[in-house]
């Protein structure tokens, strides 16, 4: 059991002692670790920094938007009003629909009916 | 080792203390640590020593970082402030308001207000000139004393963002602006009592935006909207007929309003003259009055209605109870006479069709104060009509209940009610005789509802007012295939000490369809016009026409399927 262990422990210390140009490698392995990890962070906060700014500039847009929705709703209101359409109708000649002229779903067969329409040779429609 | 130094035996002696305070203790502690490499170096086993303080320094370094590294893991991924994105809906002081199927009738719209610093104009003069011609409103001297004062001012608000970019393109130094809300009222004059107006502070101040003050604000909070019992179609016909039926009658005010009789919801009001609510100071007198919940009038023969249902309902009389309308009826001393005198014996239904005062009065006596005073009481004539509104007026009710006030109230004088008052009474009468409260809440107020006669008497009343459209003082207010039913009033205004023929009131309150169960679907229209001065003035004149073309113009709206009479069928017969 301690050939093993001391086995073990001399393989380690091999390992440990590995140099190039007078360092050692675990250390150099290490430096270039702690680089990466370095770098890595900073390009994480630089890439949610961006995430923000665009997101915000988003929240910004979705609020103009959302003003200007409002607006366009207000005007959209305004602009289909009863009083001002029932102005624009009557100006351009439209009344109410007479109640003649409305007919419940059931009877709609009945209109359909006999459509006794004669095309004459000339292209004349009659009934 | 027999040879010792003697100079250890001082290390040996505090190596094995006697047991004593707690403070010696502590500094035998220390002096062991901090003596403890030269008691190992004495004891020959320097190395070992080293290494284990070696060891233990490294391992709480270890420790100590590996703890760190966990907090800030542990901070890193679970913790900390995550950012908050709204996602729109932006916070407003006041919501929405709506009518029933979401269209907008008030809102909140992003303005702006325009300050000058005088400290970054360059050239006041032509700064002035500039923003006078971009935006002739702001007045001269508050601009002025803007540019030549000594500190930032305001010289406009309420700028929309089409001002505000007028201004901004003249690229003037010291012009800044700051985004305020402010209400707005799309529809202008339309529906503009009921929606009402709320003041710059943003508190409601009169109509719905007061009544629903609390809700609104709530609403703005949460981005959200209030929806009102309104239906925007039905509000557009309301107004324009009333306009019309005043316009035709030369009158000086109206009154029209359309309710569902199960619910109590209110479909559509309007007051006639109305105003624009964001040119109030220019209303004419009178104008922001809202009629329909504030106004009294004395409403004539309407409440035969009350009367002939209480009769009704006590069993004082049934449809076919004779009443003798031959002579005029003597109360004291005061004569009571028929406007269309029959002069006859006749039933109550006839009294009811033809708006026989003296049968009525005969009624109301034979029935007795207590009675009477019960059912106006029941029928909400004598207290405010229950509405959100806080616009809604007591009435004026009769000073006592002499026979004489008796015979008076069966055909509408001694008491002035509110329109509202009268929509609400009617309703119950024909939706199988439940009270209920009416509402500008979408779904209605939300309260059970008490019964007041019963569904029979309400059947009959239906029966009733519909036969009155059909052969009675009624006839202009049916409308093709809407089974419409109601009775008219038509009364002298009490002007200067005297009831003036010369000012009248014509009123028309009907109910379509009459016909169909109790809980039918039913809409209550009610249309009076204030002093009309066309050549007749009845209500069956200048009311009647008005509710039979509301009706007849919502009809599709509120879905109400028109039905004709078996006689009256051939016209409606699709033709070929």
């Amino acid at each position: 059991m301690s050939a093993v262990v001391s086995a073990l422990g001399s393989g380690l210390k091999r390992v440990f002692d590995l140099k190039l140009r007078g360092i050692r490698i675990v250390e150099i392995i290490g430096v270039v670790l702690v680089a990466v990890l370095v770098l890595s962070v900073y390009v994480a906060k630089a890439a949610a920094a961006r995430q923000s700014a665009s997101i915000a500039a988003l929240e910004r847009e979705i609020a103009e938007n959302d003003a200007r929705v409002r607006l366009l709703r207000a005007e959209a209101a305004r602009l289909e009003s009863p009083a001002r359409l029932e102005a624009l109708s009557r100006q351009a000649g439209l009344v109410p629909a007479d109640a003649n002229q409305v007919v419940p779903e059931a009877r709609l067969p009945e209109l359909a009916e006999p459509a006794r329409v004669v095309v004459l040779p000339e292209g004349e429609v009659t009934r | 080792m027999s040879v010792q130094d003697p100079r250890f035996d001082l290390y040996r002696r505090a190596a094995a203390p006697a047991l004593g305070p707690l403070w010696r203790r502590v500094v035998h502690s220390i002096w062991s640590i901090e003596h403890a490499f030269e008691r190992a170096r004495a004891d020959a086993r320097p190395e070992e020593d080293t290494r284990v303080r070696i060891s233990l320094v490294f391992l709480l370094f270890c420790t100590v970082f590996a703890l760190l590294a966990a907090g800030a893991t542990w901070a890193a991924l679970f913790r900390g402030e995550v950012p908050r994105f709204s996602g729109g809906a932006a916070v407003l002081a006041r919501g929405d308001l709506t009518d029933r199927n979401g269209l907008l009738l008030a809102a909140n719209l992003p303005h702006y207000a325009a300050y000058i610093d005088p400290a970054e104009v360059w050239d006041r003069e032509h700064a002035a000139q500039e923003i006078r011609g971009a935006l002739p409103r702001i007045p001269a001297a508050q601009l002025a004393e803007a540019l030549y004062g000594d500190r930032r001012q305001i010289v406009a608000t309420g700028l929309t963002p089409t001002e505000r970019r007028q201004l901004h393109a003249l690229g003037l130094g010291g012009l800044s602006f700051e985004a305020q809300d402010r209400r707005v009222y799309p529809l202008g004059a339309s529906a503009a009592h009921l929606i009402g107006f709320a003041d710059t502070g943003g508190r409601g101040v009169a109509g719905a935006e007061l009544a629903f003050d609390d809700a609104v604000r709530a609403a703005g909070a949460s981005g959200g909207s209030v929806p009102l019992s309104i239906d925007l179609r039905v509000q557009g016909v309301v107004e324009a007929e009333l306009r019309q039926a005043v316009e035709d009658s030369h009158a000086e005010a109206g009154v029209a309003m359309v309710v569902d009789a199960k619910t109590g919801e209110v479909l559509g009001m309007a007051s006639y003259p109305t105003f624009d609510p964001a040119h109030r100071d220019r209303a004419s007198a009178g104008a922001t009055l809202n009629r329909a919940v504030s106004a009294h009038y004395e409403m004539g023969s309407v409440f035969k209605s009350f009367v002939v249902a209480a009769g009704l309902e006590t069993g004082a009389a049934d449809v076919n109870t004779p009443f003798d309308a031959s002579d005029p009826l003597m109360v004291g001393r005061r004569r009571i006479t028929d406007h269309h005198a029959q002069n006859r014996i006749m039933t109550l239904e006839e009294v009811f069709l033809h708006s026989s005062n003296i049968g009525t009065s005969r009624l109301a006596i034979d029935m007795g104060p207590e009675v009477m005073r019960d059912f106006y009481d029941r029928f909400g004539l004598l207290r405010a009509a229950p509405i959100e509104l806080k616009e809604s007026a007591a009435p004026v009710p009769p000073r006592n209940w002499s026979n004489d006030t008796l015979a008076s109230l069966s055909f509408g004088y001694a008491i002035m009610i509110t329109p509202a008052q009268m929509v609400a009474a009617t309703a119950a009468l024909v939706n199988g005789g439940i009270y209920r409260p009416l509402s500008l809440r979408r779904g209605g107020a939300g309260v059970e509802g008490r019964r007041i006669i019963s569904e029979r008497t309400s059947a009959t009343m239906r029966d009733l007012m519909r036969a009155n459209v059909l052969r009675g003082s009624g006839t202009h207010a049916d409308a093709p295939g809407l089974r419409v039913g109601g009775k008219t009033g038509s009364t002298n205004k009490f002007v200067n000490g005297r009831y003036d023929p010369a000012h009248g009131i014509g009123v028309f309150v009907g109910a379509f369809p009459a016909d169909g169960p109790a809980d039918a679907r039913r809409y209550v229209v009610f249309v009076l016009i204030d002093e009309p001065r066309s050549l007749q003035r009845t209500g069956g004149i200048v009311a009647a026409p008005a509710v039979g073309r509301i009706a007849d113009r919502i009809a599709p709206f509120v879905q109400v399927e028109r039905r004709f009479d078996p006689a009256s069928r051939a016209v409606a017969e699709v033709r070929p």
